[in-house]
């Protein structure tokens, strides 16, 4: 352990410095609604009302030393329901930010200085050419063992694609047959993509770490290489936090991009719509119900209830009107898993655990088998606080779905299918 | 950055999302006139979940028993009050639809009577209201039949506190009593409401608290519990928690952050979209001006620009509190249009001496003045467009605390500006 101190920070300051008019911690009510409404309340001994309390009063060691800091996931639920839209995610991220490297969450550190170690941005290291070996080898797999993917395609380093497709590493690292479903759904739209070699991966922990200076080096890496290849839009994964560090990397850092930012969900919604991807729920012969996780980080931090309507649209389509079972709240409403923010990698279980519950709660009230989820920490979240609190469903992503609605689910690709899922499929 | 700017056209829009723009939204909806509303939640959040006309005439110690009554009364009182110039029938058919609404999403509550019911306030005294939710329905019933009855309340639960209900009432409901226990899984620690209540949802958690109630029930008839009894359903988690003790069973408001305000608001944010309102939660609009034939309202969301064209507006953007009015040391203005307001002639008049001074700050009277179809009133005395209609407690001439009328002043005008508009562009 090192002993640099953490410098004090004088809150109430930058948070002039930062708030909008009207948006001042000064106009704070103390009515409470926030830490209600907030699931690290009483973590540490705090809330985001004491926060604000605390830094009005001048407390800036305490603010400044508080580990509290790592068990907020900047989610912004506070801000959701204040009434005078107060956001002290916006402090907590430069209290992350002003602890020493030595002190921060080794996890996060971690994770964000491997994400700088390659071209490919990615959070486990792996490096280009891993990315396209394993790419290549499960292509070439599935080509000779699935009958009707013959000709697959996935696309790396074409230049002027319509579609630059970026892809979480936790599948090209530990699980490759999880690419698949995608690649299938993208030639089955007959979408014009390609994957790249350089700024691939989609997490990004650097901004969970409170560094802007990382932050803005990884986004720049990333926004090279879509400029780079031409692509005209930037398609993000089914993941939270790689759609919102790039999109709001871009606003914050004032950079220069001449493609679009889009997300997954919205296109899997536009392709049903369209009729490219005939889904149904006609292999829902049980009624097995399913509820849907919406990710802060695309609905509440970013696009707002339309992209949370997508993915209702879709999960609809996909398991049947009368077999999906809202959360509530829901939408931008919706509590965060607990596993965003870098809490998942920041090695503070119980905590982690703690703030989960409020997840658990909201999924065991809708008795769905299935939550699905277009993030990938949400998804490593929910499984664990399933097994830690004892419950029994399943998590899984939109592409497994969609895939298995079609009838186009390899064999290798149902890793996270239950038996109830599985025994259709026989 | 390649950015789309997203663009709504709608014949109404609902600027505010206090309980007058919401129940505003309703009544457009029931007329099928199309609907974007925008703002901030406000005060619902806030409310205890009942429903006021009148529980207070200004100058009278006493409380109303008979609102329909006082409200005769108020048009000597208060020549100028915003409810003089609405029949008791549209008032009475306003807090129809509006409660029919509410029961018919998920939050069933009481008819408007012809006499105020008296309930239970956090700390329990009692206060005259005129609907309450049906999850605290049987609180005032037992009241008035003085039936044996235990108030639970929670270890780590602030706001509440069944010792100082029993303190309040025992005089008047000697059988009453208080029970304290500790809520399932939350050993330790301060507890809020609303996580309580979304615990609620879980059956297992409503079957250990079932049993920590039994055992603490006595002898009781009754069992009253601070409003924690679900968040999306609490009439259902009622009927359910009834069958596990097989008591009767009833919610009295905690202070806020309170459930049955967190309730509304959710309902409202659930509901709307799914019946066609284009709803902007949490935002405000930074800037509203007409031409002949519309209005054009902007804002900026997280994602970026939205413009909406409407044929129509209603303003419903409350007081201080909610940024409706703004008070600056040269006077009050309105802040989205500057229209004129009314208040008292200089700052030294904003408010008598003392704080609890019987007489009410003038300043809580402060407000735009509208005409008879519930157009605001601009600098040169006319209507200030023909397009822009006002509600709620945004209007002069009413102080809502003193006389206890928040959501009937909310829920009669936004009725009454609904109609206008109603006539404005169906004419
Ligand atoms: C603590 C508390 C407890 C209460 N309890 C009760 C009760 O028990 N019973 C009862 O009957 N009443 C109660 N009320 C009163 C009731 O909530 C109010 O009377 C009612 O909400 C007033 O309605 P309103 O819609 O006119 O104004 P508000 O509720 O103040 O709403 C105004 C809305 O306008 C929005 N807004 C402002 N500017 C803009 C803009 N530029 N763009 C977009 N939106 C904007 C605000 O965000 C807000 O949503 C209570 C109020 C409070 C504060
Ligand atoms: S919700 Fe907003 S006004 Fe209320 S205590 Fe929290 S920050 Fe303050
Ligand atoms: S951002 Fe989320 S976790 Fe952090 S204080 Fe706000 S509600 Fe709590
Ligand atoms: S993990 Fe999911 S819910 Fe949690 S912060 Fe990220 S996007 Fe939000």
């Amino acid at each position: 352990m090192s002993d640099q101190k953490t410098t004090t920070l004088n809150f109430k300051e930058l948070a002039m410095e930062l708030l909008p008019e009207g948006a001042s911690f000064e106009a704070c009510l103390t009515c409470g609604l926030c830490s209600s409404g907030c699931p690290a309340s009483g973590l540490e001994n705090m809330d985001p009302r004491k926060f604000i309390r605390m830094a009005l009063l001048g407390m800036d060691e305490e603010l400044s030393t508080t580990p509290w800091i790592w068990c907020c996931t900047q989610c912004k639920r506070c801000q959701h329901v204040c009434p005078m839209n107060i956001d002290i995610s916006q402090l907590v991220f430069i209290a992350r930010g002003n602890w020493p490297q030595e002190k921060k969450p080794s996890g996060i550190v971690r994770s964000c200085e491997l994400i700088r170690s390659t071209d490919s941005t990615s959070a486990m290291g792996l490096p280009p050419e891993d990315f396209i070996f394993v790419v290549d080898d499960v292509l070439k797999e599935v080509r000779e063992t699935q009958t009707g993917f013959e000709k697959l395609e996935a696309p790396m380093d074409k230049p002027g694609t319509h579609f630059f497709v970026n892809q979480n590493s936790r599948e090209p690292m530990s699980e490759p047959d999880e690419m698949v479903p995608l690649w299938k759904i993208f030639d089955m739209v007959g979408a014009d993509w390609t994957y790249s070699s350089k700024g691939w991966a989609a997490e990004n922990f650097c901004m969970f770490s409170g560094d802007d200076d990382a932050w803005y080096k990884v986004i720049k890496t990333r926004v090279d290489a879509v400029n780079k290849l031409g692509c005209k839009v930037w398609l993000n994964t089914e993941c939270g936090h790689s759609y919102y560090t790039m999109w709001n990397g871009i606003h914050k850092f004032n950079m220069d991009v001449n493609f679009k930012l889009e997300s997954l969900v919205t296109y899997y919604a536009q392709w049903i719509r369209e009729g490219k991807l005939p889904v149904n729920s006609d292999w829902n012969v049980n009624n097995i119900k399913f509820t849907v996780q919406d990710p802060c980080m695309i609905v509440r931090k970013a696009y707002g209830d339309s992209i949370a309507d997508d993915m209702r649209f879709v999960v609809k389509k996909l398991v049947g009107e009368e077999n999906f079972i809202d959360m509530q709240p829901n939408r931008s409403a919706n509590y965060c898993c607990g596993g965003g923010g870098g809490f998942l990698q920041a090695g503070m279980t119980d905590h982690r655990r703690a703030y989960g519950k409020r997840k658990f709660d909201q999924i065991a009230a809708t008795k769905a088998a299935y939550v699905l989820t277009p993030c990938h920490n949400c998804h490593s979240q929910m499984e664990d606080i399933g097994h830690f609190y004892g419950g029994d469903y399943g998590v899984v992503h939109f592409w497994t779905l969609i895939c298995l609605s079609l009838g186009i689910l390899g064999e290798n690709e149902r890793t996270y299918l239950g038996p109830d899922l599985l025994a259709l499929l026989d | 950055m390649i950015e789309e700017a997203r663009y709504f056209e709608t014949e109404l829009a609902v600027i505010g999302s206090g309980i007058a723009g919401c129940a505003a939204s309703i009544f457009a909806l029931n007329k099928k006139i199309t609907t974007a509303q925008v703002g901030n939640t406000g005060a619902v959040a806030y409310t205890t979940g009942y429903l006021d006309l009148l529980g207070k005439l200004e100058g009278d110690k006493g409380a109303i028993d008979n609102p329909w009554d006082a409200i005769t009364a108020l048009k000597d009182r208060c020549p100028d009050h915003p409810l003089n110039g609405i029949s008791a029938a549209d008032i009475r058919a306003a807090f129809n639809e509006f409660t029919a609404f509410l029961g018919e999403c998920g939050i069933a509550y009481s008819s408007p009577g012809d006499s105020n019911i008296t309930a239970l306030s956090p700390a329990g005294t009692l206060k005259k209201t005129l609907c309450v939710p049906a999850t605290m329905a049987a609180g005032p019933k037992a009241f008035a039949a003085k039936t044996a009855c235990v108030i639970v309340d929670f270890k780590g639960l602030k706001g509440f506190s069944g010792k100082q209900v029993v303190a309040n009432l025992h005089k008047q409901w000697p059988t009453l009593k208080a029970e304290r226990i500790v809520f399932p899984e939350m050993l330790s620690g301060e507890i809020y409401p609303e996580v309580m209540a979304r615990a609620l949802e879980v059956e297992k958690t409503r079957e250990a608290l079932a049993e920590s109630i039994k055992a603490v029930a006595g002898n009781a008839k009754v069992i009253g519990l601070p409003a924690v009894l679900g968040m999306h359903n609490p009439d259902f988690i009622k009927t359910e928690l009834e069958r596990l003790t097989g008591f009767e069973i009833f919610e009295i408001p905690t202070m806020p952050p309170s459930v049955p305000g967190i309730r509304l608001r959710e309902l409202f944010e659930q509901v709307f979209p799914e019946k066609g309102i284009i709803l902007i939660p949490q935002q405000k609009v930074s800037s509203l001006t007409f031409d002949d034939d519309s209005a054009t309202l902007s804002l900026t969301d997280n994602h970026g620009p939205i413009t909406i064209k409407a044929k129509a507006v209603i303003l419903a953007t409350g007081r201080f509190l909610s940024g409706g009015l703004e008070a600056h040391i040269t006077g009050i203005n309105e802040s989205l249009l500057n229209l004129p307001v009314t208040q008292p002639a200089k700052r030294d008049d904003w408010y008598f001496e003392q704080y609890t001074d019987s007489r009410g700050h003038a300043i809580h009277k402060a407000g735009i003045e509208i005409d008879d179809s519930f157009r605001p009133i601009g600098e040169d005395g006319r209507p200030y467009h023909e397009r822009l209609f006002a509600a709620g407690i945004i209007l002069a001439h009413q102080d809502w605390i003193r006389s206890r009328s928040g959501a009937g002043i909310a829920i009669a005008t936004a009725y009454k500006a609904v109609e206008a508009v109603d006539n404005f562009l169906h004419a």
